[in-house]
């Protein structure tokens, strides 16, 4: 038997990752991820080529001109894009794990150049490679001279810059595989993504002021990396040597820095760190059936079917923390739209939008957002879903169960939005304030016998904490879009009759009438779902226990 | 939990599920089929099988990987339609009672149909509600079982951070909270350890002795053969042998039966013919 050495090693890891792409892409459903594959292929070779020629223009100009110390921009830009990109790309779900190589005989030594080794075939590393590239270039068409000193320095640069990838990709993988931890990530990222909206208006409003604050702190980054490969550059343009090593030296310091924490964090995977969260046995806490005071069941009105499926919900919700999270974003929305259309000083249009129309357009987007996950309601069962079948039961419980919950959350978000608006904004005159409930109340009860029809028919298992490979059934989102221009358009035209016949009380009756008739339609809807149910329920499990 | 208690809080458990197993006079057939098929486009997953087990009966369900065991409990316990025949459970006919029917089974399926997300005694309680129990029943009975499954020392841990075993343990509990007439349980055994396992087995054996049928399927033939007094094999979606250990010994064997063991059973019926069998020959180079 002869060993495999590193090289052999990383080209066999290289094809692996290959044939586990060309594989995936072999599934039927997976045809259409293809397409796509090779629609983003092609845009991404045109965003890297396009920088490309972008960063090479940029480095000739800097040396050009003799402003060497310039090119810590473009060192800047490419630091930036390979740190963040992966941890959008790659923070979330399931991946090739890395770590399963450890089965195989390999040596510490090896699992580490390894681990290097696949950090830089990471799309954000083979285009920061293909633009410092450029700037290589770039910089040497303007000053031939420093070709080896660049040379040097694009090395460690990009050592530093796998290497800082790899840790984080390592501490991420530790943070994130617990569960809890993942989901309230998670959560946060998508909370975080969604602030960064305000940064807009809050620079519109506080910028002149907190401009001496910045300018006050740039010296300080003069000590990063980036900075440090670009005053390198500039010193070795001016003929400095001692600039030359002192940023060098410096850049080097950090990667052995850097370097021996990944080794610290390798080290600690080769020995065999356990990262599953399965706690061991913990000691027995004794509780006694007859001291246990019995509950008092808040839920008596309603059957014991729906009652124990409104607790499983609600529980459901509150252990699911990306779905509990995102709970704050109607609320943010009214405050970011608020401050960008409407109140005393929009910061997008000159002239505040008034709260007649203000207020019900801002109710029919939170209802869009808040209603999209009816149509898929029974993502997040699982395997579970077999126990709604094996129950003596009729589904229609189930249905009204789930219903309940996500109707009490809306009412419990629309309210808390509505106070917010009135805050921001002010109420409108009490028939449109009518109108708008009322119609709120037939958007939300039409809707809802739509979705349950679209929950049985389109299921797509979805995982809680998950953003990567987490995709709704595109039938299910098709019918969520016609679902909800049909009542939107019905509500666009009972409000726009309202106006031209000049009868401000017309909309809220006539919203009243069709809420009542969603409400009939509705109930009478149930004995029909729960027949499908029962036709479907082969569909069902089989796409929710995958 | 003292030893003497824990045994204490094992037989009220082992008397309480007994009790509900005893309640109405069972009929003498607890599930009887009739030219049950079902079909997966081309595909006859299970073709006209007949089985037949009498009320009481712990009745194992053999077969190679896929020759129809999951299809044929998926649609006895109403988790797919049967795409021709019938099936009669405690005298009801399934398509026509569906939840009558239900009410006096339990079930552990394949992938055991847990909602992860849930604590073990929240899914218990989940469960008793849905089978029809009151609160303090559920609550009490949730109690005993975790007790008796060794899960109660883990009252906050969702399901989703449970072992495969404590899962399957869970899985077994929820079964049998309401009591059923009837158990059907998909590879029971499979990731439970040997002290629950011995439990398990007792609870199940005591529980046919007061009524209550037990329709199981496990690769493991040893614990068929420990456990079941009758055995259905199926192979390639048919059935091709049904009836008590003994019956099956005498027609494989003969008079010699007495000494034949299950597996030589399995493997005579099922067709372990020369051209089937993996050629140890040619893995010479790993011996």
């Amino acid at each position: 038997m002869r060993f495999t050495g590193i090289g052999e090693q990383i080209r066999l890891v290289a094809g692996l990752r290959w044939r586990i792409l060309r594989n995936s892409l072999r599934k039927k459903n997976n045809r259409l991820d293809l397409i796509g594959l090779i629609f983003t292929g092609v845009f991404s070779g045109m965003f890297v080529l396009g920088l490309c020629f972008a960063f090479y223009m940029g480095a000739y100009f800097f040396l050009s001109k003799g402003r060497g110390s310039g090119i810590a921009l473009l060192f800047w830009a490419i630091f930036l894009f390979w740190q963040v990109i992966p941890v959008f790309v790659a923070g979330f779900g399931a991946n090739f794990e890395f770590r399963t190589l450890l089965r195989f005989p390999l040596s510490l030594g090896a699992f580490y150049v390894i681990g290097l080794a696949y950090g830089l075939a990471d799309f954000p590393a083979i285009a920061s490679l293909c633009w410092l590239l450029s700037i290589t270039i770039g910089a040497t068409v303007a000053a031939p001279g420093v070709l080896p000193a660049m040379l040097l320095i694009v090395t460690v640069f990009v050592l530093f810059n796998v290497t800082l990838e790899r840790l984080i990709s390592s501490w991420l993988e530790k943070l994130l595989s617990r569960r809890r931890t993942r989901e309230i990530f998670l959560g946060l990222f998508v909370l975080s993504m969604i602030s960064l909206n305000f940064v807009t208006p809050l620079l519109q409003r506080h910028g002149a002021e907190a401009r001496p604050v910045f300018l006050h702190l740039f010296p300080y980054f003069a000590w990063f990396p980036p900075s440090l490969a670009g005053r390198a550059i500039a010193a070795v343009s001016q003929l400095q040597p001692a600039g030359f090593l002192l940023a060098m030296g410096s850049l080097s310091l950090y990667v052995l820095l850097l370097s021996a924490l990944l080794w610290r964090r390798y080290a600690a995977q080769y020995h065999g760190e356990e990262l599953s969260e399965t706690a061991a046995p913990a000691r027995a806490v004794v509780r006694m059936a007859s001291r246990e005071e019995e509950p008092t069941d808040g839920l008596r009105v309603l059957s014991p079917h729906v009652a124990a499926v409104v607790r499983k919900e609600f529980r459901y919700l509150t252990r699911n923390s990306f779905a509990f999270l995102a709970l704050l974003v109607p609320p943010l929305l009214v405050l970011l739209f608020t401050s960008q259309f409407a109140g005393r000083h929009p910061t997008v249009s000159g002239k505040a939008i008034s709260a007649e129309m203000f207020f019900p357009g801002m109710m029919a987007y939170l209802i869009l957002i808040l209603m999209a996950p009816a149509y898929n309601s029974f993502a997040y069962e699982g395997r579970g879903i077999q126990t709604y079948f094996t129950a003596p039961l009729l589904f229609r419980d189930i249905f009204l169960g789930k219903n309940l919950i996500l109707v009490s959350v809306l009412t419990l978000e629309i309210a808390f939005s509505m106070a917010m608006l009135a805050w921001r904004v002010g109420l409108p005159s009490p028939p449109r304030l009518l109108a708008t409930l009322a119609a709120i109340v037939f958007t939300i009860v039409g809707q809802l016998t739509v979705s349950n029809w679209s929950s049985l028919s389109f299921p797509r298992k979805l995982e809680f904490g998950q953003m990567r490979g987490q995709r709704q059934s595109g039938m299910a989102v098709l019918v969520a879009f016609g679902s909800q221009i049909l009542t939107g358009g019905i509500s666009a035209v009972i409000l726009l009759a309202g106006r031209w016949v000049g009868n401000p009380w017309l909309p809220a009756e006539a919203f009243a009438f069709l809420a009542a008739a969603a409400l009939g339609g509705y109930v009478a809807s149930l004995d029909v779902l729960t027949q499908l149910a029962e036709k479907k329920k082969e569909v069902l499990i089989e796409a929710l226990c995958r | 939990m003292c030893p003497q208690k824990r045994r204490r809080t094992r037989v009220r458990v082992l008397l309480l599920i007994f009790e509900l197993g005893q309640g109405d006079t069972m009929p003498e057939i607890a599930i009887q089929t009739h030219k049950l098929t079902r079909t997966f486009g081309n595909l006859t997953a299970v073709e006209a099988i007949d089985l037949q087990v009498a009320a009481g009966q712990f009745f194992g369900f053999l077969g190679p990987n896929g020759a129809g065991k999951s299809t044929t409990i998926k649609m006895l316990t109403g988790l797919l339609a049967p795409s021709a025949g019938s099936m009669q459970l405690l005298g009801l006919d399934f398509a026509a009672n569906p939840v009558e029917v239900k009410r006096q089974i339990g079930v552990v399926p394949e992938g055991m149909g847990l909602f992860e997300r849930l604590t073990g005694t929240e899914y218990l309680h989940f469960v008793g509600r849905m089978y029809g129990l009151d609160r303090p029943t559920t609550q009490r009975r949730s109690e005993e079982l975790l007790e008796f499954m060794q899960l109660a020392d883990r009252p906050k841990t969702m399901i989703a951070d449970y072992s495969h075993g404590m899962q399957k343990k869970l899985a077994l509990a929820a079964a049998v909270i309401h009591g059923p007439r009837i158990l059907f349980l998909d590879e029971p055994f499979e990731g439970v350890d040997a002290l629950a396992a011995g439990a398990l087995k007792a609870l199940l054996g005591r529980m046919t002795e007061r009524g209550t049928t037990i329709f199981l399927t496990s690769h493991v033939l040893e614990i068929v053969e420990r456990l079941c007094s009758h055995v259905a094999i199926i192979h390639k979606g048919r059935l091709v042998a049904q009836g008590s250990l003994d019956e099956l010994r005498a027609g494989v064997s003969g008079s010699e039966g007495s000494q034949t063991t299950l597996e030589q059973i399995f493997l005579s019926i099922v067709g372990q013919e020369g051209a089937e069998r993996p050629q140890l020959e040619e893995l010479s180079w790993l011996m």
